[in-house]
């Protein structure tokens, strides 16, 4: 990248982060100014970030985000373990495809929330339902993901892996995984983005830990400066997260677009 | 005195079949695909005292009882209490047996066991009075009859906070309803919706609710930062009125009774030193403290002890302070039958969501019958006589009362 490209970039950026400190602090000059709100003023930039400093300086962030990482990574880890054989089968066999369309397409639908009850019910312990809430919401665009990517992937290629003797482990390593890892990691990028949704209102299940659990916890006591500083933690987590996926898929990207 | 009833049989005959206890949890069509599987509420198979609790002081008996030890005093293993931040989860949580010492909303075991077949048993009260109806302080509301085409927030269709908002309407010739927001009011009908409590003093603040009745702290939350005023508290529109209730699995009541008895034993003497210690429990409760409730003690101390203000005098919303002799928030475990009776009642005037139709089989004696189990709290009682020091209690006749209105 050019020193200009890169200077652009880093302007744009910058350009982009100070709108939004506009809005924000707009929203909450319009709340303070309200004699009748302005007691739930503290969710403005000024309050929010003194709130960020205290919880990093107090290491408190840390502990709140440990659990929270946990339980998307393992929901994560679940919808990758069940979405990409079954986004391969659906891409590989149109069959199997037309049979699950119309409830796939049902099931996607809902919201991962509703499944609250059905979660408490069927797992024993209160991180096992979270973990399955954030599968639940985590596993559809995988699987979709990985379909779309091997509708997408020339079909002389399995030919031609076939006629030199690739058997079905082959043509999975060596042809099919390699073609769709873009894919997957594009569908797991969508995939986090919707775990964190579901991650705030499913830790308002019976854990004491977790960044969902202290934006209830600061809901709770009407601390909206508490609020804020963690959503502006959950939001540079996500971050950060994203921008690994962007840069496995980089690597992993077998068809250069520039 | 809880063997009225064979088994599958109810205050109203033999108990509708094979309802399950989601189908009145999720509106959505998750019930409905549920629908049909058997009613569960089994309890946990060990013996150690599982708590599910919500930031509310309403959970104030179970919380000292684990903080104090005297679940191991009474020789029980006890997990710490797990917070739940809704009733929903909470009866789910019930249901599915990861709590077998919970509390709940009076009205809500009288529909769990009535109207889904849960087999839900109270044990003893929890708590009494300690809610109140907060409107904005600078709005022109001064009593109920000024609440005419204004709009209410209520934190459950099946809570005290439902059933006495609207006695008291009833009783200022108010009409309670529920319509879609925006629609527009008669004079004479008061707008009920649902709200989570920590929505609650918010949606004061900014207009979007004129009031809303709820458990503390979220009341003392609306007076110290929403700008919000106590027009009236719950116990002094009903005298010494019931409000949660501690609850467990019937089956703990039959096939555990020792369990049973040693946890109301210490439940019992938790309120005992809960009436006796407001300031002390408040702040053990608060985040100054042992952190079960997320507030500062500051707080929860107003929501437990502040009700002695020549304000709320002065506004009549404590009008029966010195006849009564009650305080904010009371702590007496018996569960007295005419209270149960008036609920169930009361329940039959009350305007909820959702199907209702089981309320008007519901006869109140056969309930106050069939839903209490008495003889653990009776005898807890009379082994801890302290709890007749409670202003709440009536020491020349502690077991027996006359429910009293003033609404």
């Amino acid at each position: 990248m050019s020193a200009a490209s890169f200077i652009r970039q880093a302007a744009c950026a910058a350009a982009g982060l100070a709108l939004l400190l506009a809005a924000w602090w707009l929203g909450a000059a319009l709340v303070a100014g309200n004699p009748r709100t302005a007691a739930f003023a503290d969710f403005a930039p000024g309050p929010a970030l003194a709130a960020l400093a205290g919880m990093l300086r107090r290491g408190e962030l840390w502990g709140m985000a440990v659990p929270s990482l946990r339980r998307v990574g393992g929901g994560l880890a679940i919808a990758v373990a069940l979405g990409v054989p079954l986004g391969i089968l659906l891409g590989r066999s149109p069959a199997a495809s037309a049979v699950t369309h119309l409830p796939f397409q049902l099931l996607r639908m809902i919201s991962p929330l509703s499944w609250m009850p059905v979660a408490v019910l069927a797992f024993p312990t209160w991180d096992g339902a979270i973990v399955f809430l954030i599968a639940a919401a985590a596993v559809w665009p995988v699987t979709f993901a990985t379909a779309a990517g091997l509708r997408k992937v020339d079909p002389h290629w399995f030919k031609v892996a076939r006629n030199l003797g690739a058997g079905a482990r082959h043509l999975l390593t060596t042809v099919v995984l390699p073609a769709v890892a873009a894919d997957i990691l594009t569908g797991i990028r969508l995939a986090l983005g919707v775990a964190w949704v579901v991650l705030v209102p499913a830790e308002f299940l019976g854990v004491t830990s977790g960044l969902g659990y202290a934006i209830n916890d600061a809901r709770d006591t009407l601390q909206y400066d508490r609020l804020a500083a963690t959503v502006l933690a959950i939001g540079a987590i996500g971050f950060a997260l994203d921008g690994l996926c962007v840069a496995l898929i980089r690597r992993t990207a077998w068809l250069r677009t520039t | 005195m809880d063997d009225c009833c064979g088994p599958g049989t109810g205050p109203f005959g033999p108990r509708p079949t094979r309802r399950h206890v989601l189908d009145w949890m999720a509106a959505g069509g998750l019930a409905a695909l549920l629908a049909g599987g058997p009613a569960r509420a089994q309890a946990p198979d060990d013996e150690v005292v599982r708590i599910g609790y919500l930031p509310i002081t309403d959970a104030t008996a179970l919380l000292v009882a684990h903080a104090l030890g005297f679940f191991e005093d009474e020789g029980l293993k006890v997990e710490p209490p797990t917070l739940i931040r809704g009733w929903a989860p909470m009866v789910e949580g019930f249901a599915a047996g990861k709590f077998n010492l919970v509390h709940l909303l009076k009205p809500i075991p009288v529909w769990m066991r009535y109207n889904n077949n849960v087999p839900v048993k109270i044990l003893a009260w929890g708590h009494t009075n300690g809610s109140a109806l907060v409107v904005a302080g600078q709005g022109g509301v001064t009593s109920f009859a000024d609440l005419g085409g204004k709009q209410i927030a209520v934190p459950f269709w099946y809570s005290m906070h439902n059933i006495v908002l609207q006695l008291a309407l009833r009783s200022a010739g108010l009409k309670p309803v529920i319509k879609p927001q925006g629609d527009a009011l008669a004079p004479d009908e008061v707008n009920l919706q649902i709200l989570q409590p920590p929505e609650m003093p918010p949606a004061l603040a900014a207009g979007k609710i004129d009031g809303y009745i709820v458990a503390e702290p979220f009341n003392a939350l609306g007076e110290l930062k929403a700008g919000g005023r106590i027009l009236r508290f719950t116990g002094d529109i009903w005298k010494n009125h019931p409000c949660c209730v501690v609850a467990t699995q019937e089956e703990n009541t039959t096939r555990r009774p020792e369990w049973t008895q040693k946890v109301v034993n210490a439940v019992v003497r938790a309120e005992i030193h809960a009436s006796r210690n407001k300031k002390d429990v408040a702040k053990l409760l608060s985040a100054d403290g042992r952190n079960y409730l997320p507030m500062p003690a500051a707080v929860i101390e107003r929501a437990i002890g502040h009700y002695d203000d020549p304000a709320y005098a002065a506004s009549g919303a404590n009008r029966n302070r010195a006849a009564w002799g009650n305080g904010r928030i009371d702590f007496q475990p018996w569960p007295y039958p005419s209270a149960t009776k008036l609920i169930v009642e009361a329940m039959g005037k009350t305007v909820v969501g959702g199907d209702r139709t089981f309320l008007d089989r519901l006869d109140p004696d056969a309930v106050a019958r069939d839903l209490v189990a008495y003889d653990f709290v009776r005898r807890a009682l009379d082994r801890f006589p302290e709890w007749k020091a409670d202003p709440s209690v009536n020491p020349g006749d502690p077991f027996d009362r006359q429910e009293v209105l003033s609404p």
